[in-house]
């Protein structure tokens, strides 16, 4: 019996990881890469195989689980427009057309890799169930699986280091399993706060041969707004929040 | 005037030409870079040579040109400058948008037209609530090419129905509030739009006070909105519109709207002018989807209720006709006038007639190639079967530059819409600059 009992309790050492509940281990990555409610200014690189690039600068706000808005703040062309992310409903907003469109997580409002279900990225828990959890040396491996059609990507792997449970490097994929992408957490940075994360995300797609985007936090932190600051007609004015 | 002309072409391109295809060379972001300033100071610039193919036998060409005949072609030059700016201190802010259209061709030489699109002051005193005050645009609707709910702005041009187009002079506000449950969000914008002499007189009837309003709900993941307008300056109007993403790659979207008491002028088979009076009732069905490929498709059926009938509309073609030949053997240009006029008002505007088709068919990046969007364009005319065709190359790599070329062929047989145009085609390249 004492064999047993010590058996039991080296495998509870040796596997932690596997004795964690995988959805709370999933929240945890979510709280670790971003406060619940948010501001952060980003930087989206476009990176074209002859090295060109374009960049745009967002500022981004986030209430809850299923509330977020970004607004282009450069280049010039861009400035002013915005979009909107309340659950499922998707907008966007260009000053010169004037009334907010709707529009779709698989679509991208800045071309390159990055879709806008990437720009407007809710937790992972509020979109996936974790299926499967697997130790992988210093890191752990999630198997995520969309929890409705209306999701961009139908299945998610996300390699997380397991001291720190931060993503390290994540895989979008089709019902199939067909690669459509793969985001690269690096640079971790202490943004105040308590906010340590990775500062810098890249992607490529085997969809976009020899193309990369990439994304710089500049700044993040912990801020509540008023849910009318997340509506259709509160996106002409989300500039004043800054 | 022509050197004049040439000169704001010259300043505008020696400003813009030497900012073109800069880019940097490694990753670097410092939140100083995000410091927001209270004033803002922006603008777009734009150059746009043009070829119109002249159709000689169509009506609206005998009405431009009846007295000063044209070739095959006419080549043209626009330009355009729009300046905005901004200060904002506390819960108070400014907003001014300026647009100048220069336009130079053999036809009509140079002219220039500078006018304010918008200029307002905003109230903001919570996130639930602003004011607004001045010159504005108000953009109602959820239709792309047209928007027969938009009561309050001036017409969109569905062959470019993302221009920025002239504000009115209104007082609004917007009254937002959230909830937990089916209906997440209700908004209330109210709009005051006064016409008098000097303010919005092209509105509508002078020396009125007219009042409208837009109810917007979030209801059950569709976007609902109502809205009216009433107060004389035109017949008061009902309306309703509303957006919905059936799954993530594929929205509808519909607009309605009930005039009441709608007047139109019509010709009738003896030259004579008629005035109608009736209710109108004018509507539109939309779509919008993206394939796994990034193709997406818009279409757009609109019924104009205030529209005029085939056969209305041949009575203005033939009285052009008429005055034209009229004009040819006797010097005589008082019916062209007077076709002119009605022309303005009414004959001549975009989607005259009754019922249209739209569809648009945009295929972003293909073969790999970023920020480049072929397009391709058909607005059809369901009464007369005439249409346009207009495929269009966008490329948008250069930071804060966009090229667009683009052809329009006008088609339609004598006595239709797009086939008594002044045009046969039409090829334009746009070189636009964001600063």
């Amino acid at each position: 019996m004492r064999k047993i009992i010590i058996l039991f309790l080296s495998l509870l050492i040796a596997l932690p990881v596997y004795a964690m509940d995988g959805t709370a281990l999933l929240q945890q990555v979510d709280r670790n890469l971003n406060p619940v409610s948010y501001e952060s200014y980003r930087k989206l690189i476009n990176v074209e195989p002859d090295g060109k690039k374009k960049e745009y600068t967002l500022f981004t706000v986030k209430k809850g689980t299923d509330k977020v808005a970004s607004l282009f703040i450069a280049p010039a062309s861009e400035k002013g427009r915005s979009t909107l992310r309340l659950g499922e409903n998707m907008w966007f907003y260009i000053p010169n057309v004037g009334k907010p469109i709707r529009i779709t997580s698989l679509q991208s409002v800045v071309g390159g890799v990055f879709n806008n279900a990437d720009i407007l990225q809710l937790d992972y828990a509020t979109e996936y169930d974790v299926e499967k959890v697997e130790e992988k040396g210093a890191e752990v491996l999630l198997y995520l699986k969309a929890k409705t059609k209306s999701v961009a990507y139908d299945r998610l792997k996300i390699w997380a280091d397991k001291g720190k449970l931060l993503p390290t490097k994540i895989e979008c994929l089709t019902e199939a399993n067909m690669l459509i992408k793969t985001l690269y957490f690096k640079d971790h940075k202490d943004f105040g706060a308590g906010i340590v994360r990775p500062s810098v995300i890249e992607t490529d797609s085997p969809l976009y041969k020899g193309y990369k985007s990439v994304m710089i936090y500049a700044g993040i932190k912990k801020r509540t707004f008023k849910d009318e600051v997340f509506t259709m007609t509160y996106m002409p004015n989300l500039e004043s929040l800054r | 005037m022509k050197q004049r002309f040439l000169m704001a072409l010259f300043t505008i391109g020696s400003l813009v030409l030497p900012m073109m295809g800069s880019a940097e060379d490694s990753y670097t972001f410092d939140l100083s870079e995000t410091e927001k300033k209270p004033y803002h100071f922006g603008g777009y610039g734009e150059l746009k040579p043009v070829l119109l193919g002249l159709d000689q036998d169509a009506a609206f060409y005998k009405l431009r040109f009846y007295n000063d005949p044209q070739g095959q072609t006419l080549p043209e030059i626009n330009g355009r400058l729009q300046l905005e700016g901004s200060y904002e201190q506390g819960v108070y802010r400014l907003y001014a948008k300026t647009n100048t259209d220069l336009k130079y061709s053999d036809y009509s030489k140079g002219s220039e037209h500078s006018v304010f699109y918008e200029a307002y002051a905003s109230l903001k005193p919570s996130s639930s609530l602003k004011f607004d005050a001045g010159k504005k645009n108000m953009k109602w609707g959820k239709g792309y090419a047209s928007n027969p709910v938009a009561f309050v702005d001036r017409p969109k041009d569905p062959d470019d129905p993302e221009l920025a187009l002239e504000g009115s002079i209104v007082a609004t506000a917007d009254y937002i509030k959230s909830f937990d449950g089916p209906l997440k969000t209700f908004s209330f914008t109210p709009v005051l739009l006064p016409v008098y002499d000097h303010v919005n007189d092209a509105f509508g009837n002078n020396n009125k006070l007219n009042l409208g309003g837009r109810f917007y709900f979030l209801f059950y993941d569709t976007d609902i909105d109502l809205l009216f307008l009433t107060g004389g300056s035109k017949p008061d109007r009902y309306g309703a519109d509303f957006s919905r993403n059936i799954t993530t790659n594929f929205e509808i979207h519909g607009e309605y709207a009930l005039i009441r008491n709608f007047r139109k002028n019509v010709f009738e088979s003896s030259g004579n002018v008629t005035l109608l009076e009736a209710d109108a009732r004018s509507y539109l069905f939309g779509l919008r989807h993206l394939t796994t490929f990034d193709l997406t498709t818009i279409i757009e059926y609109y019924r104009n209720g205030t529209g005029f009938s085939p056969a209305e509309m041949e009575n203005f073609f033939a009285l052009v006709d008429r005055a034209y030949n009229l004009h040819q053997t006797t010097g005589n240009a008082t019916g062209l006038a007077n076709a002119q006029t009605m022309a303005e008002g009414s004959y001549g505007r975009s989607s005259p007639m009754k019922n249209y088709l739209y569809a648009r068919l945009s295929q972003k990046e293909p073969f790999g190639i970023l920020y480049f969007t072929p397009a391709l364009t058909w607005n059809m005319n369901l009464d007369d079967r005439s249409y346009t065709l207009t495929p269009e190359l966008l490329y948008t790599g250069f930071t804060n530059w966009e090229l667009r070329f683009r052809t329009a062929f006008l088609t339609g047989g004598k006595n239709t819409e797009f086939g008594e145009k002044q045009n046969d085609y039409r090829l334009e390249f746009r070189v636009g600059y964001y600063f």
